[in-house]
């Protein structure tokens, strides 16, 4: 069966990508000038307690060994313990990683269901004023430094109109039950809007410029000609015949802009003080807190290694061309 | 003809050649100055851009080195002979309020090898006042000594003090009424007076403030930071409290008396209780203190190193120390947290057996019996602490509520939108907080200045530094002033002493005016040593 063997030759990529971004993450930090004690020693501590704390962190040993264990672990499914926290760095994670992802997937909706809209609309308006204004707007938005945009987002909807809260997931002192009962309650989407809207205005512009350049392409098609022959309006050509087909690439481009969208999640967060994992990943690499950073950024590898993975599989398997190939 | 004129340049050159010194002397090598970067550290920086900038007028060949502080740290604390000068700087912390610390540990040559006496400074005669102070607990006669000890450091300027800098912190004062804010010496006003005497104007009776940074850990015996000390100072009490002025305040302790030099009687207050509801006791103090010599709190170890014994007398606790301790009171008793054996006892006995420490301890419900109780932990967004009624220092505000702000542009939008009424730790530019303090009629900013202090260190091991007058000069090229506008725009005060103008009572006052600065003084010191500069450069005095 060809398509399992795709599969398995797929699979074995992911590990073997999965393999080197750990070797290269731990290469990275430790690689890195200066000494990694110097964000926990205290004044106070003697020689022998700082000899401890290394021996705490497994800093004391030849940098091979520290790899092999480190490698041990994580088959294990263990990403050791937080330098600053002292936990297990994947409690922490798991703890982030929920808010992390009801941003990031809010965003994305957000984001492609309007691209995939507005890039129809405008292929169908192709060479009208529409266009010319639209496009470079959306090329603007493209450019744009997310923070930038969020610290605008924050200044004008927040501090100036007072429409939205500047941070966090909920007002301050706000009690909820369970997580479920903040994700679903009005008071998080408050909180949830401007973030989602910062990100979202990033991440448009590459569905809606993809759909509309694939639109161009398939409204040039026999069987769009023939819809409209049969007296069909516009629209409705546009978004029951031709939409469909040129929705493929798009789709599958979702599940890459997930890894992407990870990146701006870094700044976003911070930007709107959102706990998720890409403040903390900001926050342990500045710490020098190698488990928590390294345990972070791992995720994100795997998230983006597996989407990437999806998507292959996902077009592999609804284009027909290729199916049949 | 040809012969005459070649014979007698011959014969100037082998005059020229007489009149020579006999040893020439060697110019100053190039001299390195380390620093943290710009984005990181602008006053550091921009500090050490001036020094430099001065010492290469004395005909000195400086070079600026950046670094973060990792690396700084390895080419410094870890490589303690090779390096030249480095701009340094210490923070403050409430239990730094008394010099001891800072006295002790910077200066005196015992903590030279692996201590924080990382320069090198070794002075028989400063050793002996350094040891004395600490000892001494007639508190007028350590003041004596304090400020004596002080005095022998500007004359020797092992390091030279820059400034201690200001720290602007606002609130909103038609929230909370600005009379009953505590401004604390040295550290502003976020502190447990603040927060226990702080009454409210109106309907909000929720301290709502902002930190910069995340909470580590709510934990007795771990400190995670300035921020989680906030949180731990509240949940729980200790015997002692550095009150506003600096000075030590009996706190959980209704009163304490030393029976000798070694010996301190603590008598507990009445009345206390957990927030659970059972009641504190003695024991309940004894066993906080011997947790600690356990050695499973590392960060507080050194705290409880010169106590010999601990035990509990009727509403007693009798301290018996190795040594006399003038700063016992504070360093230990004002910063030991009092934990309640019943729920700690388990969980150490648990883990004295294993290589972890009680660092890796969390409770999901910390309990004390300080004048906040714990309600919830939001990792990375907020902490929520109810007040507690019951307490000797009950508070006037309902809950103090913590949120974690890492962007300072959206800490100051939120204080102004009153999202947040205190600003907890400001990060960002204190000018632009103070511009909008006077646009906005309900915000008030607080400035303090600092009981922290930057200084540009020297390395007392080796040459140039080993000498006092060169030393001496380098200091005084550089005007304080200059400093305090040049790199901080105004927001520290000129220093020249580690003990801050913040600490009063501590603080030697005449040792700024004493400091003469100027290119001119400057360079008369370095001749009167013995210097020349010659082509630009300068010269290490004859036979060095």
């Amino acid at each position: 069966m060809p398509y399992l063997k795709v599969l398995t030759g797929k699979i074995l990529q992911l590990v073997l990508v999965l393999w080197a971004v750990v070797t290269i993450l731990f290469l990275l930090f430790r690689l890195m000038p200066g000494n990694p004690m110097a964000a926990y020693i205290e004044p106070a501590f003697t020689l022998e307690q700082q000899e401890q704390l290394m021996a705490q962190f497994g800093l004391d040993r030849p940098l091979w060994e520290q790899y092999f264990i480190y490698l041990g672990n994580l088959l294990q499914g263990e990403l050791g313990q937080s330098f600053r926290y002292r936990e297990a760095v994947s409690e922490r994670i798991l703890d982030l990683l929920p808010n992390t992802l009801v941003l990031t997937f809010t965003s994305l909706i957000i984001a492609y269901a309007f691209g995939v809209l507005a890039g129809a609309y405008l292929a169908w308006r192709h060479g009208k004023t529409v266009e010319a204004i639209g496009i470079p707007a959306v090329l603007v938005t493209r450019a744009m430094p997310e923070f930038w945009l969020g610290m605008v987002m924050l200044a004008v909807f927040s501090f100036w109109l007072g429409w939205f809260p500047a941070g966090g997931t909920r007002s301050p002192g706000m009690e909820f039950g369970s997580q479920f009962e903040l994700y679903t309650s009005g008071e998080f989407f408050r909180h949830l809007a401007l973030p989602a809207l910062t990100l979202a205005i990033y991440s448009q512009g590459l569905p809606l410029l993809l759909m509309r350049s694939n639109m161009l392409e398939v409204m040039k098609e026999d069987f769009v000609t023939m819809a409209k022959i049969k007296g069909l309006s516009g629209w409705t050509v546009v978004i029951r015949h031709a939409a469909r087909n040129a929705l493929l690439p798009v789709m599958t481009s979702f599940a890459i802009a997930v890894g992407y969208q990870l990146q701006g999640n870094v700044v976003v967060e911070s930007v709107f003080s959102w706990p998720g994992l890409g403040r903390e990943l900001v926050s342990a690499v500045s710490a020098a807190d190698y488990p928590l950073a390294q345990g972070a950024f791992l995720l994100i590898a795997v998230v983006v290694i597996l989407m990437n993975l999806i998507a292959d599989l996902l077009y592999a398997f609804l284009d027909p061309r290729i199916r049949h190939a | 003809m040809k012969y005459s004129i070649g014979a007698a340049f011959a014969a100037t050159l082998l005059a020229s050649a007489a009149t020579l010194p006999a040893q020439a002397s060697e110019a100053v090598g190039k001299i390195e100055l380390i620093t943290r970067p710009q984005s990181i550290e602008p006053a550091e920086f921009q500090s050490a851009q001036i020094v430099a900038l001065m010492w290469r007028k004395l005909g000195l060949d400086v070079e600026i080195k950046v670094m973060p502080w990792e690396q700084l740290l390895d080419a410094v604390w870890y490589n303690r002979e090779n390096w030249d000068t480095t701009a340094w700087r210490m923070v403050a912390r409430p239990e730094r309020s008394d010099p001891d610390e800072v006295l002790f540990n910077m200066f005196n040559s015992s903590t030279m090898e692996n201590g924080y006496n990382f320069i090198g400074y070794s002075n028989p005669e400063y050793d002996r006042i350094s040891a004395a102070q600490r000892t001494e607990t007639d508190t007028a006669k350590r003041q004596e000594l304090v400020k004596e000890a002080q005095a022998t450091l500007a004359a020797d300027q092992p390091n030279m003090m820059l400034a201690h800098p200001k720290v602007a912190q606002a609130f909103n004062k038609t929230v909370w009424d600005p009379g009953t804010v505590v401004n604390a010496s040295g550290i502003g006003i976020s502190n447990y007076w603040t927060f226990t005497r702080i009454e409210p104007l109106g309907e909000e009776k929720d301290i709502i403030l902002s930190s910069s940074n995340n909470v580590v850990a709510v934990s007795p015996l771990y400190y995670g930071g300035p921020v989680d000390n906030w949180i731990t100072e509240l949940i729980y009490d200790r015997l002692v409290r550095v009150g506003p002025d600096g000075l030590p305040t009996p706190s959980a302790a209704e009163s304490y008396e030393w029976k000798d030099d070694k010996t301190i009687v603590v008598t507990l207050r009445e009345g206390m209780k957990w927030h659970d509801g059972k009641p504190v006791t003695p024991e309940d103090v004894v066993y906080s203190y011997d947790v600690i010599k356990t050695g499973e709190a590392p960060y507080y170890t050194a705290f409880a190193a010169n106590i010999e014994s601990v035990m509990a007398e009727g509403r007693n606790i009798i301290f018996t120390l190795k040594e006399p301790s003038a700063s016992f009171v504070v360093s230990s008793l004002g910063k030991i947290n009092i934990l309640p054996k019943h729920i700690w006892k388990p969980l150490i006995d648990g883990i004295l057996d294993k290589p972890e420490n009680a660092e890796t301890l969390q409770e999901d419900h910390p309990v004390g019996s300080g004048p906040y109780k714990w309600e919830r932990w939001l990792t990375n967004e907020e902490v929520v602490l109810q007040a507690n009624h019951e307490h000797f220092d009950a508070p006037h505000a309902e809950r103090w509520i913590l949120r974690m702000i890492p962007n300072a542009e959206a800490t100051m939008g939120m204080l102004r939108s009153g999202q947040i009424n205190f600003l907890g730790d400001f990060r960002g530019d204190p000018k632009i907080l103070s511009q909008m303090a006077e646009h906005d009629g309900h915000i008030a900013v607080v400035e303090t200045v600092d009981m922290a202090f930057a200084f540009i260190a020297f390395n007392n091991r080796h040459a140039p530094f080993d000498d006092p007058a060169f030393r001496k000069a380098l200091s005084a090229s550089v005007d304080r002033n200059l400093i305090v506008q040049g790199a901080y725009r105004g927001y520290a005060v000129p220093s020249n002493s580690p003990i801050s103008p913040a600490l009063e009572y501590w603080h030697n006052p005449d040792l700024l005016g004493d400091l003469q600065t100027g290119h001119d003084t400057a360079m008369k010191i370095l001749e009167d040593a013995g210097y020349t500069v010659e082509n630009g450069h300068l010269h290490y005095p004859e036979g060095e």
